[in-house]
């Protein structure tokens, strides 16, 4: 697996304690540092593209306001995702409590740009539609180590889980995505 | 399909989400959404403070309670406990005592010595002999 580029975590250490300190600027940063992946990782794991924006502000404002219970156990990014997961799953929940279910791929594409939906691959709108039919937790953990670059004992640590445990989601994961893509 | 082509697509999934996403207008939007709301800590010590004033009312309330409960076990068994001290107490101590009981003292089941229709006519063996007699 390619290693993805990460962000040096002794510079997020710092931002942190800049931000614990009252620096909103360090705050910014952060967020200017982190706000791609996560928006990359909410759109797989099934975020409309339409409230993705929304989501990243809540993920980054529910990060920064509980930030004293990072102590450093993984990675910020690693971190963020899983509360990016969380705010997600509230998404969702509320999303069904007002019966205005998420628009599926085939429905977005139709009303949303051409272009785009030129560009998307046949194979991606199916691991796309593949990864919703997951588990969360499998769907987390795939994400997690085949999109962000993970190791499995950074994805253990961030789900608290074991490092087997996340290798076994993983290859569940996996398994069941390629019946999907190559049916 | 191998592992590495999955991994390449799941790479590629949500970019353009991540690529429309106006990244300097998120971050004024968190940064100002944070100084609107600074509850992050007044609202935790709130929280705090609330949790632990519930927990004195609850502790003082059944401590109030667990004493007035006392205070009326007390006075149920008030023969009893006067009752075991009975030796320690003087003839208008023992009156004292016998005057929070008169209503009791009416009862047939009271054992008052034969000839006495007034308690105090009683010395102080002959009201030890009554209050013993409501001792059951």
């Amino acid at each position: 697996m390619a290693q993805p580029h990460m962000v040096p975590a002794a510079h997020d250490t710092a931002l942190i304690a800049a931000w614990r300190a009252g620096d909103e600027q360090a705050a910014a940063e952060l967020v200017g540092r982190h706000a791609r992946p996560l928006a990359r990782f909410l759109a797989s794991a099934g975020a409309p593209d339409a409230d993705v924006d929304d989501l990243v502000q809540e993920t980054f404002i529910r990060a920064f306001r509980s930030v004293d219970r990072f102590r450093g156990q993984c990675q910020f990014r690693t971190w963020l995702l899983t509360i990016g997961g969380n705010v997600l799953k509230d998404f969702g929940r509320r999303a069904s409590r007002r019966k205005v279910m998420p628009l599926d791929d085939g429905v977005r594409d139709a009303t949303g740009d051409p272009h785009q939906h030129a560009e998307a691959s046949e194979a991606e709108a199916l691991l796309a539609a593949g990864l919703k039919q997951l588990p969360r937790l499998q769907r987390e953990v795939f994400l997690l180590r085949a999109q962000q670059g993970l190791e499995y004992e950074e994805i253990a640590t961030a789900l608290a889980t074991t490092p087997g445990a996340a290798r076994v989601h993983y290859h569940h994961a996996v398994r069941r995505l390629k019946e999907i893509v190559e049916p | 399909m191998n592992d590495e082509r999955l991994e390449s697509l799941a790479k590629r999934l949500g970019s353009e989400a991540a690529a429309r996403l106006d990244v300097a207008a998120t971050a004024r939007k968190v940064v100002e959404r944070l100084r609107e709301q600074p509850v992050r800590r007044i609202a935790w010590v709130q929280q705090t403070w609330l949790r632990i004033a519930a927990a004195l009312v609850i502790v003082l309330g059944g401590t109030v309670a667990v004493r007035q409960s006392l205070v009326r076990s007390g006075a149920t068994h008030g023969a009893h406990l006067v009752a075991d001290d009975l030796s320690d107490l003087s003839t208008d101590e023992l009156r004292d005592v016998l005057t929070t009981f008169d209503e009791l003292i009416s009862s047939d089941s009271v054992a008052v010595p034969e000839g006495s229709t007034d308690l105090h006519e009683l010395d102080a063996q002959q009201l030890r002999a009554v209050l013993r007699s409501l001792e059951g």
